[in-house]
């Protein structure tokens, strides 16, 4: 017991050494440095902090804000008035410095975050555009074009901190809480869902994460660290003007962030130091720094997109001993409830329209618990709209969808996941970088709400919380003989796999009702039997299930029922061998005019 | 007439592996279910997706080739879905088409002009504004006008009436006499195998069935892949009154 | 109000107008521009207004040192200015192309930064002017003033954008640089050299956008940092017109020229821009896809 309790704990000692390591130099510096020297340290750490909120929307989330130099500079103007002008202490500006912008964003994020990559960084870019006016153009309460001077250094209750050595301390306590709190929101498995909104939005909402939650929660934080740091800047210059809401500031945080790393914590680090101190370095060089600058972020992108933490991880990994990672011992989980009466699923009227087409006109269908019902139709007839529909993945256009009683239709997709429909995709949605068992275990903790911040503030995304979700992801990969994919990158699943997993993805949640895409598409004869028997077994189980097919002599044999679509709407229903035996479907199905014999 | 003109290796269904072959001014189809892999076998032949084995157009072995090297070695590709341009008016489509400068090609889209006699009281309409079976018209003029060896079509005649599939089946075939290779994926079987020369049936990413149609569909194979059961309905007592409109 | 008065501020209108139908002419070349080479690479290039802030530096430095009328050196800088876009193209765009566009995003912000910098050191900070187009001097209309480096800017502009335009309808380079942007894989399977084809669209944009730079910084002096605001409204010109329409960034553009030169005449810079910053915010959040283009928003 002993040696296996010492082995983590030298890993745990082994992964903090460097940090000790570098706060000492970082002591041992400060000890000796000019008081030059010291202002610089005390920016680069709120520098720091600055890019560690970032993290959280740019690298995190994977949203490109442009609004962390605003944000930045509207925390260092609060200061500025409050410590400034109205001669108030730390404990009152700080906490508004840093409630400012949190709230600015609150204001905008509704409308904002749910825009594509390129209208996001637009809008964020036009909120710094009005935040820089405001600031030159605020007459007396900005300072105007030449700010506010006077700002005092960090004064608790009329006693302040020394300049020099004790503000450097002070800032790098700041830095120091912004980390913990960093790390405690990103290091269990709320880290990893990111990861996944990042990899694949689609199988983020597939598992019930909420998009609009995550990303809401990412562009808060990123705010409220910005204005920290903002405040920070703001008593350590002693001076705010617009200059700290220029875009030359939101481009040195986005320098900063690439160059170091976009998620983790040492990138944070290397990447304020780094770019605070190179213009430094470079004094001699004349200006050559801020060229510099661009080039290495340039050759990050491109080279380095993980930046320079990211790369030492990985020199690091490759070097360090590969040990394999035990592998959880499956849960095992208690059988699924009965039927409770009622119809599983029941649509009615279910229409979409794209653009000029209708897709979909005026669907209806029935299923029950225990039941298979087998969907085909051509290419167009509006199978996959039906699946999109049901599950909440593209808003509806008409109709009714009822499950269990309750009426699902404007629900979308994070919810009609987590209200018990669970889907596959024609190619399976599994995000890249993360491992098989880590996406079923974070389907499993999705169920239990133990995912987001303030999840992780209260520790239930890691520990034994996240170990027990583990095991339960262990039961649905053994299940579906995916066991021993476990520690594989999604990435890096051959197809054969891949299908397992997507379905142990589904079952994770627990589903009332399963709708498949294609299941049987890229499957041998022997998987596509191993399917079909799985199928028959979750429908023992009480599951409904719908089942999206071409593969005729796969699907005829395992549905109960079959539905044939052609151009959005049903043209027949009944078993298997009746509809195979309708001249409307064979026509239909096989291309206007059959000739076999 | 008979020199090979492509090849290509395929799996069979024993997962041994077989050529698939065209002969310049043959019509070849290839037919089989959704899913089956008719699709992405033109698709690398094209360049489009990674091919399993060799690919050889008259001898020459082109694997190395980017998409728009092979096209420029004399395949025409009529994609799923025609993917003609947004925006751009017949005339434009089709001198795109072209590889040469809008002069050179003159000639060849008189032809095709000829070919396609629908289109040339339309030049200026823009494509999208055509009806289904202009478009595809359209879309297989536009691959012919850099004068290709081999022509390969990905289900024209989707979405397609059945009278229109019927006229454009016959261009086939006289795009065909005229020296090209044609290679047609299908799900629409019996207009196929009324054009067709030869006949591969897939499934699964397999070649299941090979020979002239009447072979091949007096195997039983199509029905079996695509239904999965047996589905009577003679091939040549079909009369054009009972089909669909 | 008096004849005289009502006749006067009619006047006043007039001149405000063209000079903003000026000041929009020259902003349709880089929304051009930019709207080009976010249709062949589903790509934004945030070095365009960079790059129009070096053709105003390469116009001035050229007329240094050949003492020619700007409408003889616009030829030669467009052409520099093509080889810049490719040099962009090569360092920003190509290394990433199969990586998502935010990639993008940053290595042309990054390549705005060494272009800034660049300029900063080559050229120092202070304000350079180039010739004007023709010569100084007015037409006068009436009671109107046209100012003949405006009514250059209009008609050179008028000509590069019917130019562009003739190219894309006219010429087999036009047909396939539109079909790259179309549909790549299309356009390649039928022998279209793609790669080429995006990267005379960069010349293009390029040439543009240092064709503009040439043309305002006559009278508005180019400093190193004006690339910034400029990026920003070929942005918004391109989101009022419809992401990807070229017809509505040119008319974006002119909007904006508009709107800036009119509101500021009585409200003042500030006031313009705000509300222009304003405005932009407000159709983002209600209607992204502008007035042309297609769809903006992702799912829930």
């Amino acid at each position: 017991m002993s040696s296996a309790a010492l082995a983590p704990t030298l890993r745990g000692l082994g992964d903090r050494a460097p940090w000790v390591l570098a706060a000492l130099c970082l002591a041992a510096y400060a000890a000796t440095a000019s008081p030059y020297g010291l202002r610089v340290l005390a920016l680069a750490g709120a520098q720091v902090v600055l890019v560690l909120g970032y993290q959280f929307i740019f690298g995190h989330a994977g949203a490109l804000s442009l609004a962390q130099g605003a944000f930045f500079g509207i925390g260092a103007y609060v200061t500025a008035i409050l410590g400034g002008r109205y001669g108030l202490g730390f404990l009152a500006s700080f906490p508004v410095s840093i409630l400012a912008p949190s709230l600015l964003a609150a204001a905008i994020a509704a409308p904002v975050l749910r825009l594509a990559t390129h209208y996001f960084a637009l809008a964020t870019l036009g909120l710094a555009q009005v935040a820089s006016l405001a600031a030159v153009n605020g007459g007396a309460f900005t300072g105007g074009a030449l700010g506010i001077t006077g700002v005092p250094g960090i004064v608790f209750f009329g006693w302040a901190v020394p300049r020099g050595l004790g503000l450097v301390a002070a800032v790098w306590l700041v830095v120091a809480a912004a980390s913990w709190l960093s790390v405690h929101l990103t290091r269990g498995l709320t880290g990893r869902a990111y990861a996944v909104l990042r990899g694949n939005p689609l199988a983020a909402s597939a598992i019930g994460l909420s998009e609009q939650r995550l990303r809401l929660a990412a562009f808060l934080l990123s705010a409220g660290y910005a204005g920290a740091a903002g405040a920070l800047h703001a008593h350590i210059l002693g001076v705010v003007s617009s200059e700290s809401m220029a875009f030359s500031v939101m481009v040195a945080c986005l320098a900063m962030t690439v160059i170091g790393g976009s998620t983790r914590l040492a990138g944070a680090f290397i990447g304020a130091l780094l770019l605070t101190y190179l213009p430094e370095w470079l004094r001699s060089l004349e200006g050559y720094s801020l060229l510099a600058f661009g080039a290495a972020l340039l050759a990050a992108i491109v080279a380095a997109p993980t930046g320079i933490a990211g790369a030492l991880a990985k020199a690091v990994a490759a070097l360090g001993r590969t040990e394999r990672p035990i592998l959880p011992t499956p849960a095992e989980l208690p059988v699924p409830q009965g039927p409770s009466g009622l119809s599983l699923l029941v649509v009615r009227g279910l229409a979409k329209r794209f653009g000029g087409i209708e897709a979909l006109k005026g669907l209806d269908l029935t299923i029950d618990r225990g039941e298979i019902l087998g969907v085909i139709g051509p290419n167009g007839s509006g199978k996959t709209t039906l699946a999109n529909l049901v599950t909440g993945f593209a808003p509806t256009g008409g109709g009714t969808v009822i499950l269990e009683g309750r009426n699902i239709t404007a629900l979308g997709a994070s919810e009609i996941a987590r209200a018990g429909v669970g889907r596959s995709f024609q190619n399976p949605a599994l995000p890249p970088e993360l491992t098989v068992l880590e996406i079923v275990t974070l389907a499993r903790a999705s169920l239990e709400d133990d995912l987001g911040f303030r999840a992780a503030l209260a520790g239930r995304d890691r520990s034994d919380r996240r170990e027990r979700h583990e095991a339960e992801a262990m039961y649905f990969l053994r299940s579906l003989g995916a066991d021993g994919y476990a520690h594989a990158l999604c990435a890096s699943l051959p197809y054969r796999a891949a299908w397992r997993v997507e379905i142990a993805r589904i079952l994770a949640l627990e589903p009332k009702l399963v709708i498949l895409d294609e299941p049987a598409s890229g499957l041998t004869e022997a998987e596509q039997g191993e399917l079909a028997r799985t199928l028959r077994r979750l429908a023992r189980l009480g599951l409904g299930l719908l089942v999206i097919e071409h593969n005729m002599p796969f699907l005829l044999p395992v549905a109960d029922r079959i539905l044939v679509l052609d151009e959005g709407r049903a043209i027949a229903s009944g078993k298997p061998e009746e509809v195979r035996q309708n001249p409307a479907v064979i026509s239909a199905y096989l291309g206007r005019k059959v000739g076999l014999a | 007439m008979n020199e090979r003109l492509l090849e290509i290796d395929v799996p069979g269904a024993a997962l041994e592996s077989s050529s698939l072959v065209v002969a310049a001014g043959e019509v070849v189809a290839l037919l089989g279910a959704n899913g089956s892999g008719k699709s992405t076998l033109l698709r690398s032949i094209m360049g489009l997706y990674p091919a399993r084995g060799a690919v050889r157009l008259a001898g020459e072995e082109i694997g190395a080739l980017s998409p728009a090297g092979r096209a420029r070695r004399g395949i025409g590709y009529v994609p799923e879905g025609r993917r003609l341009f947004p925006g751009m008016n017949v005339r434009d489509t089709l001198l795109v088409g072209a590889h040469g400068s809008a002069a050179a090609a003159g000639p060849r889209l008189r032809t095709v002009l000829e070919l396609f006699p629908m289109l040339e009281k339309r030049l200026e309409t823009p494509a999208w504004q055509l009806s289904g079976g202009q478009q595809q018209m359209l879309a297989i003029g536009r691959a012919l006008m850099s004068e290709p060896r081999l022509l390969l079509l990905d289900e024209p005649s989707l979405g397609l009436a059945p009278v229109v599939v019927d006229e454009l089946m016959l261009r086939l075939r006289g795009i065909a006499a005229q020296g090209t290779a044609v290679l047609l994926a299908e799900q629409s079987v019996a207009r196929t195998l009324e054009i067709a020369d030869r006949v591969y049936a897939l499934a699964m990413g397999r070649v299941v069935a090979e020979g002239t149609p009447a072979a091949v569909h007096a195997s039983g194979v199509l029905e079996r892949a695509f239904l999965g059961a047996d589905v009577v309905t003679p091939i040549r007592n079909s009369s054009r009154a009972e089909e669909q409109p | 109000m008096s004849p005289e008065k009502s006749r006067g501020s009619m006047t006043a209108f007039m001149q405000l107008a063209f000079n903003g139908l000026a000041l929009g002419a020259a902003y349709a070349l880089v929304a051009l521009g930019f709207v080009l080479v976010l249709n062949a690479t589903s790509a934004v290039n945030f070095a365009q207004g960079d790059l129009v802030m070096v053709g105003g530096y390469g116009a001035a430095a050229l007329a240094a040192v050949l003492p020619l009328p700007g409408i003889a050196l616009l030829p030669m800088v467009m052409a520099a200015m093509a080889l810049l876009g490719l040099a962009v193209a090569a360092l920003a765009y190509f290394p990433l192309m199969r990586r998502p566009a935010s990639a993008v995003f940053i290595s042309t912000i990054a390549v705005g930064l060494l272009l800034q910098n660049g300029a900063l050191h080559i050229f120092g900070p202070e304000p350079r002017a180039a010739p004007p187009v023709l010569s100084g001097g007015q037409l006068h209309l009436g009671h109107v003033v046209l100012p003949y480096q405006s009514l250059a800017i209009v008609a050179v502009a008028a000509v590069l954008v019917l130019g562009q335009r003739w190219l894309f309808a006219h010429t087999q380079l036009g047909r396939r640089m539109r079909a790259t942007a179309q549909d790549r894989e299309m356009a390649a399977a039928l022998g279209i050299p793609v790669r080429g084809m995006i990267a005379l669209t960069f010349a293009l944009a390029a040439a543009l956008a240092g064709a503009s730079g040439a043309l305002l910084s006559n009278q508005f002096f180019v400093t190193p940092t004006e690339g910034g605001a400029l990026i920003l409204k070929a942005y918004i010109a391109v989101v009022i017109g419809g992401w990807g329409s070229l017809e509505g960034a040119v008319l974006g553009a002119l909007l904006i020229g508009e709107f800036e030169t009119l509101v500021a005449a009585w409200f003042g810079y500030t006031v313009a821009s705000a509300l222009l910053y304003g405005a932009l915010l407000v159709i983002l959040m209600a209607r992204p896809q502008g007035f042309y283009g297609e769809a903006a928003e992702r799912r829930a």
